[in-house]
């Protein structure tokens, strides 16, 4: 072990060394300088190494020969030395990512870094409190001298608030320190910690300016002007240590002093993190400069890592698993994000399009955004959900609500950026220079982030049971990215074949059923990939995490598996979405709500957690506090998924612009995951009642009935094919909530067996249509027509999706309609009930408007030689048709294993099978005779017309009778466009879109408030300095004056 | 500590130069002014500082002066607060030094010393 | 096998009787009509001439396959409709395929041939009749939820959507008819009826008097012929399943036609005395005055 004095005697002995160099030595310099960090690294890890692996004692640094109180003294304790890790390490990778810039400056800007990091590690290891206020000193005269090295006048301007500010803060903590010598005559924080009190009168207001002046120092909202303008004109590679070292620096001191304050002023800096946290990442919304929006983010990070130590007695023992988590990702992923800022040199968020000149770039920029947020499988997703487990234990609702607010702010903002990233143009942007010293420590920390995520993982109690395979193949195919997609497409297809062979026998019950949907409609789903030429890049893996995510849902055992999954599948399917032409939009509004729908989740499980002994999904079944409201929770997390009315905006979009076979996947299967957890739910915990008297499934069921309804109203409306589909979907799946809530055999039997068939008919009509769009495109139906002629196989189809989707006899969609039937008869369920059938016969104007619209009409002049889509994407859709023809003669070999599936939970009104015919306490239906006795009819019909009309003559659709004349042209004679506008004109005021206009409204709210918000910060220093002050006032008052 | 006493007043003192320091700080346009102004607020600062540590009626913490060298503790004023004020003083003179370099290069490339004139970093 | 034969055959028979009742009945209401406008009207044997006409016109055409498979989906959906139903209540001759499916499955299977129709009459590429199928299908949805729900509060009332225990719950006296023992629910599927009979007020998806426009605009000779047979049998069908399942149903033949023969003057009254609704309109009706009827009619079920 190299003691750690050795970090400050190298740092400083370099840092004074440099100072002989010359001008003209300025790489030699470099060198040293590097070597000294690399030093200062490895000791500090070698520290990590020996507290982790060989549970090291900690040990005390004493320095002139004397113990303390007499003289200074450092501390190496396993906290320290991860933290002296993390700056070193920022420092090191921050020294070779400045490589260029510091070469110009020469030694000074070396002596300069190296004195901020030597500031930092002090900082850190320090016990001695005036030790602390000179190392903060040094840290940030170091920092406003690398900020002044920049030449140029935003900057500067910037670094001098930056000096006004730290000034003054720090003459604010240097008297509090005087004043608590004063009190207790040591410098020493051992000894303070022992006395601690804020609540002694006098020795408090010392202890209060020591407090207030660290709080100051991790800038809370509002008094943060200063920081925030540093972090937008420093360079970015400054930034970057800022964000990264210093205030994880000034965040350990705060922990480090937390004891010194009252449980009251904890709750206090509880206040001030969120309120930080919330209120920069509101502010964030508007902002368009990528440093500057950094800024935000970082201010906001820290106020949440403040508010986790406000909350350290709520959060217990594992208040340093959290900070730590959520603490790690902030530091690699900010560091990374201002890393790859300054490569991009953009100055606005939108030219960030050009990043995808670099894929590498583009892909770690994505891992930084989801690990800032919070996904698995980075290390926050693990705090954040230990956090609010502990919350909830300790009753702080108020909490988790705000922390999740912030967190979603936060990702409002992250992911429109990404979405400028991933899509925007940016043929007309200059390119970037990218240089190997520049990326090296960004692909460093973007590799860190799964390492940490994968080792927070493994020390967690409940995450190290995930099982982490499915999404580790999934990510193994970036590295195969480079592969042919039919090569990729085979190797997706075989490794979901073994794993539905490997899972197969486990599966049981509900598992199987949607874990047949999913991983058999996946692979199916995923043949029409073949139809794709070229390598396809970033499908394969992300079409894999969704899968991986969809398959952990049904493998998960305990409620963190679970969550797990899902946002590992909604990671997976944001990427599937945004890969359409026109998606960004769409699939930020997709994210949003996902997120929103998982923190709703989240914060529901939590609750859940409470008293349980251990996380598994069956403690749902007996949730000890506030059942209903876990219940709620959960099911409106759940149907963000399902899209029902009300949070149902994001999906036409989402949908309807995703490519070819995405459409499908996210459509057909997708949206199951949602009703795969609503299942999950309504059997563990039942119904739930609120105030004792509404049942909330009830209301589910009228939700689930009117979103059939508008699902399919709007869907009417549609002119655009894939939207129409899209609200199809949500239709369908109000259906299927409707069936589930009716909460009984055949209620169940019905919303099961439509989830399996709506795949089947969903994934049918999306690929044939995606197949038509494929070639002629098109979404706009109108503009199709005739296409029959061209494309008949896509035709037969559409023609076997829409009659299983209008639910006519004799195919098998009746047979859901039928159930449906008695299911509410049994019920009792008539209003709703009547309202699914009003659903259902809407159903039969979008269907029909679907197949006349695109295929029958007249064909258009620029689709006379249009192709039949191509094969691949054919193949799955005979695949499935020749299932449904199936399911739909011999009905019961569908509807008696679901039945068997429901029968041990709702064992009462199962249907009475005698073959093929089924009997229901209230009718009778045979799904096998039906099907001969029509096509018999059928026959002898169309016999009996050939007999009578032999050899008719072909002609084209044009040839028409109309009125005596011939028609003008294709175009103005297929009816097509605004095809019910009389039933818009006789219902249409159902359809506006006002719960659109609604959440648009929220979303325009949040922006002008974070609009008007942001103007305190207006670039005068004066008005920070003026902040910092009315800033102690104000909590001084709080914690003392008993606001 | 007693009302007149001289450790009470330099107490006084100290803070009254500090806020003067904080005035200047917050009200003057000119940067250098507000240089000024926060190098009175150190020096408010320290003057605090060394106040605290004084004892009446006794002597400075050198220790080679001939009667100091027994019982010692009773006749010193406390040396912390007199070390902590060098160093205080020291750092103070750095980062007034660096303001000024800032103060220099900010007229450098705008030709003013109006802090109203440097906000086009903001929201 | 032979009971199979023996079904078919019976349904032949069924199928022959409702036929030329029906050709007949289409006749004599266009009779009717045209008397009670002042005017002499067609003879009532004139559908049998203008099928055959239509079947023997030489002109034969094809816009390609639906559209000439459009025609057999529509005579399918009628002939299956009538064979699903019970037609003669207690005679298991004329019960023909009802064992298949119940209420529900009937209500559903009249969908059959109008939406394969409407696909027919798709692919011929006249604007007119798409524009015919989409004001249908407006009007449909709308007429549908009255209906729905006086079925539901039918089957409530029966506990049952067995159509055989319908009507044999109405049997005894004439005032078991669910007309009387749940005059709501009557009344709102009554008021359906009117549009599911495709007359006046709810004729514009027709539009009888105009020039050609609807679904069938392009569709002639035998092609229509098979058209022009579903529209006797499929309105004859549509009046037994009324008559089943509010009018007590029928133990004859005779009963049958003379049920029937009024539940169609119904609509056939309604038709001469109102003028023409647009399609909007007759929505908005729907879903005003019989929609709340239907309502009622649930309620009352449900809560007495």
């Amino acid at each position: 072990m190299v003691a750690p004095i050795y970090i400050i005697a190298t740092l400083l002995g370099v840092a004074f060394g440099l100072g002989l160099f010359g001008k003209k030595m300025n790489s030699s310099a470099g060198f040293l300088s590097l070597l000294a960090l690399g030093f200062a690294s490895f000791i500090s890890l070698e520290w990590l190494a020996g507290f982790w692996l060989y549970d090291r004692a900690a040990e005390y640094i004493y320095t002139a020969g004397f113990q303390p109180p007499f003289s200074i003294n450092l501390l190496m304790g396993k906290e320290e030395a991860l933290f002296t890790s993390l700056i070193n390490i920022a420092g090191f990778f921050g020294a070779v990512y400045l490589w260029d810039k510091l070469k110009k400056i020469g030694s000074n800007g070396y002596v300069t870094l190296m004195g901020m990091i030597l500031g930092l590690n002090v900082i850190i290891m320090t016990r001695d409190l005036f030790n602390l206020f000179v190392f903060l000193e040094i840290s940030s005269i170091a920092t406003a001298g690398l900020i002044i090295f920049s030449q140029n006048l935003r900057t500067i301007a910037a670094g001098f608030k930056y000096m006004l500010a730290t000034g003054i803060i720090s003459g604010i903590l240097l008297l509090g320190i005087v004043f608590m010598y004063y009190f207790t005559g040591t410098l020493n924080i051992d000894d303070f910690l022992a006395v601690h009190s804020l609540a002694v009168k006098g020795f408090g207001v010392a202890v209060f300016f020591v407090l207030i002046a660290i709080v100051l120092e991790l800038k809370p909202f509002p008094a943060n002007g200063w920081g925030l303008d540093v972090y937008e004109s420093a360079d970015s590679g400054i930034a970057a240590l800022i964000s990264a070292g210093t205030a994880t620096a000034s965040f350990f001191v705060m922990y480090k002093l937390l004891p010194l304050g009252t449980p009251q002023f904890h709750m206090v800096l509880a206040g001030i993190g969120l309120a930080t946290f919330i209120g920069s990442n509101l502010m964030g919304l508007k902002q368009t400069n990528p440093n500057r929006l950094l800024g935000y983010s970082s201010i906001g990070q820290v106020g949440l890592l403040v508010t986790i130590l406000g909350l350290s007695e709520f959060l217990g023992e594992r208040t340093t698993f959290i900070a730590y988590s959520i603490l790690i990702s902030h530091f690699l992923a900010k560091a990374g994000l201002f890393w790859i800022s300054g490569i991009v040199k953009r100055s606005t968020i939108k030219e960030w399009a050009v990043l995808r000149n670099s894929r590498l770039l583009m892909i770690l920029f994505g891992v930084f955004v989801f690990t800032l947020i919070g996904f698995p499988p980075f290390p926050s997703f693990f705090g954040k959900w230990d956090m609010m487990l502990q919350l909830a234990a300790s009753n702080q609702y108020f909490w988790i609500i705000g922390v999740l607010l912030g967190s979603l702010l936060e990702g409002v903002y992250l992911f429109r950026w990404l979405g400028y990233a991933l899509k925007l143009d940016n043929t007309e942007l200059p390119s970037f220079e990218v240089k190997w010293n520049k990326v090296l420590p960004v692909v460093v920390f973007g590799a860190a982030t799964f390492v940490i995520g994968y080792f927070v993982s493994s020390i967690h109690p409940y995450a190290k049971v995930i099982n982490y395979i499915p999404l580790a193949v999934a990510l193994a195919f970036v590295l195969i990215d480079f592969l042919p997609a039919y090569v990729k497409n085979t190797l997706a297809i075989l490794a979901m074949a073994y794993y539905y062979y490997y899972l197969y026998p486990t599966l049981s019950s509900f598992g199987a059923v949607f874990g047949a949907i999913f991983m058999v409609g996946g692979i199916v789903t995923l043949i029409a990939g073949y139809a794709y030429k070229g390598q396809r890049r970033g499908f394969y893996p992300f079409a894999l995490m969704m899968f991986a995510g969809l398959i952990g849902l049904i493998e998960a055992k305990t409620t963190i598996a679970f969550f797990y999954a899902w946002e590992v599948m909604t990671v997976g399917s944001y990427f599937l979405i945004i890969r359409g032409k026109k998606s960004m939009p769409h699939a930020l509004s997709y994210m949003i709500f996902s997120m929103g729908g998982a923190y709703l989740m989240l914060a529901g499980f939590a609750i859940a957690s409470v008293g349980q002994f251990n996380l598994d999904m069956s403690t749902l079944s007996h949730v000890l506090v506030y059942p209903t409201w876990v219940f709620i929770l959960l099911a409106v997390g759940f149907m963000t998924k399902t899209a029902s009315l009300g949070l149902h905006i994001w999906l036409p979009g989402a949908h309807a612009e995703a490519e070819t076979d995405v459409s499908p996947m996210v459509s057909a299967i997708l949206l199951k995951a949602g009703v795969f957890g609503l299942v999950t739910l309504f059997l563990a915990m039942g119904d739930q009642l609120i105030g004792g008297e509404v049942s909330v499934i009830y209301l589910l069921g009228w939700l689930g009935a009117i979103t059939a309804v508008m699902g399919n109203l709007m869907a009417a409306f549609q002119e655009d094919a894939k939207r129409l589909l899209a609200y199809s979907s949500v239709g369908v799946l109000g259906y299927i909530l409707f069936g589930l809530s009716l909460m009984s055999h055949l209620g169940w039997l019905s919303a099961i067996s439509i989830s399996v068939t709506h795949f089947m008919f969903k994934a049918l009509l999306f690929l044939a249509i995606g197949g038509v769009v494929w070639r002629v495109k098109t979404k706009e139906m109108y503009r199709m027509g005739g296409l029959i002629k061209r494309m008949p196989f896509s035709f037969f189809s559409v023609l076997i999706g829409i009659i299983v989707l209008a639910g006519l006899p004799p195919l098998s969609g009746f047979s859901g309609k039928w159930i449906f039937y008695n299911a509410i008869m049994m019920k009792q369920w008539y209003l709703q009930g009547a309202l699914i059938f009003f659903s259902g016969i809407v159903a039969f104007l979008y269907t029909f408007r679907l197949i006349h619209s695109v295929f029958l009409g007249q064909l258009k002049d620029e689709h006379r030689e249009v192709k039949e889509a191509p094969f691949w994407i054919l193949v799955p859709q005979y695949l499935i048709i020749g299932v449904l023809l199936f399911f739909s003669a011999v009905p019961n070999s569908l509807l008696k294993p679901i039945g068997k599936i429901i029968t041990p939970y709702f064992p009462v009104g199962a249907l009475d099978w005698t073959g093929q015919h089924a009997v229901s306490p209230f009718g009778y239906w045979n799904g096998l005779v039906i099907f001969y006795i029509v096509v018999s009819i059928f026959l002898v019909v169309l016999v009996w017309l050939i007999i009578n009309n032999r050899r008719a003559q072909k002609v084209k659709q044009f040839n028409i009778v109309f009125a005596a004349e011939r028609p003008f042209k294709p175009e103005t004679t297929h009816y097509a466009y605004n095809f019910y506008a009389h039933y818009r004109k006789a219902i249409g005021i159902l359809v506006e879109p006002k719960i659109t206009g609604w959440w648009e409204g929220v979303a325009e709210w949040a922006h002008a408030m974070g609009d008007k918000i942001r103007k305190i910060y207006n670039g005068d220093g004066q008005s920070y300095v003026i902040h910092i002050m009315a800033f102690i006032v104000i909590i001084y008052l709080i914690s003392f004056g008993g606001f | 500590m007693q009302l007149f006493s001289i450790e009470y007043i330099s107490l006084v003192v100290g803070f009254l130069i500090l806020l003067i320091g904080i005035w200047g700080i917050l009200t003057r346009k000119n940067i250098l002014k507000m240089v000024i102004g926060f190098s009175l607020f150190d020096t408010g600062t320290h003057i605090i500082i060394v106040a605290l540590g004084y004892v009446k009626n006794k002597t400075a913490p050198i220790l080679n002066q001939p009667d100091l060298q027994t019982d010692t503790a009773h006749k010193i004023v406390d040396p912390v607060p007199q070390a902590l004020v060098l160093t205080a003083i020291v750092i103070g003179l750095g980062v007034t030094a660096l303001m000024l370099v800032y103060a220099m290069k900010l007229h450098n490339e705008k030709k003013t010393l109006n802090i109203q004139n440097y906000k086009d970093l903001k929201w | 096998m032979g009971t199979i034969v023996t079904k078919i055959l019976y349904a032949l028979l069924t199928l022959f009787i409702v036929t030329n009742y029906g050709l007949i009945l289409s006749g004599v209401v266009h009779k009717i009509g045209a008397r009670v406008g002042r005017r002499h009207g067609i003879r009532f044997y004139q559908p049998y001439i203008d099928l055959i006409k239509n079947y023997t016109f030489r002109t034969r055409i094809t816009h390609g396959i639906m559209y000439y498979i459009g025609p057999v989906f529509r005579l399918t959906g009628g002939i299956g409709l009538l064979l699903f139903l019970p037609v003669i209540y207690g005679s298991p001759v004329f019960d023909n395929f009802s064992f298949a499916g119940d209420l529900t499955f009937v209500l559903y299977f009249q969908f059959f041939g109008v939406l394969g129709m409407a696909l027919g009459a798709g692919e011929s590429g006249h604007p007119y009749s798409a524009l015919g199928v989409s004001r249908g299908l407006a009007q449909t949805t709308a007429m549908e939820l009255p209906l729905t729900l006086g079925v539901l509060a039918l089957a409530v009332q029966y506990h049952t959507l067995n159509i055989h225990d319908i009507v044999a719950a109405q049997q005894g006296s004439i005032l078991h008819w669910t007309l009387f023992t749940n005059p709501l629910a009557a009344i709102a599927m009554m008021l359906s009826f009117l549009a599911m009979m495709g007359r006046s007020p709810f004729d514009v998806v027709l539009a009888p008097q105009e020039i050609p426009i609807g679904p069938p605009t392009e569709y002639h000779s035998a092609l229509l012929g098979v058209l022009q047979l579903n529209r006797a049998i499929f309105p004859a069908a549509k009046l037994i399943l009324f008559m089943n399942l509010l009018f007590g149903g029928a133990t004859n033949w005779g009963e049958l036609i003379i049920k029937t023969f009024f539940i169609y003057m119904w609509s056939v009254f309604v038709g001469i005395a109102y003028p023409r609704f647009r399609v909007d309109q007759s929505v908005r009706w729907y879903l005003g005055i019989p929609l709340l009827i239907g309502v009622a009619a649930i309620l009352v079920v449900k809560y007495f």
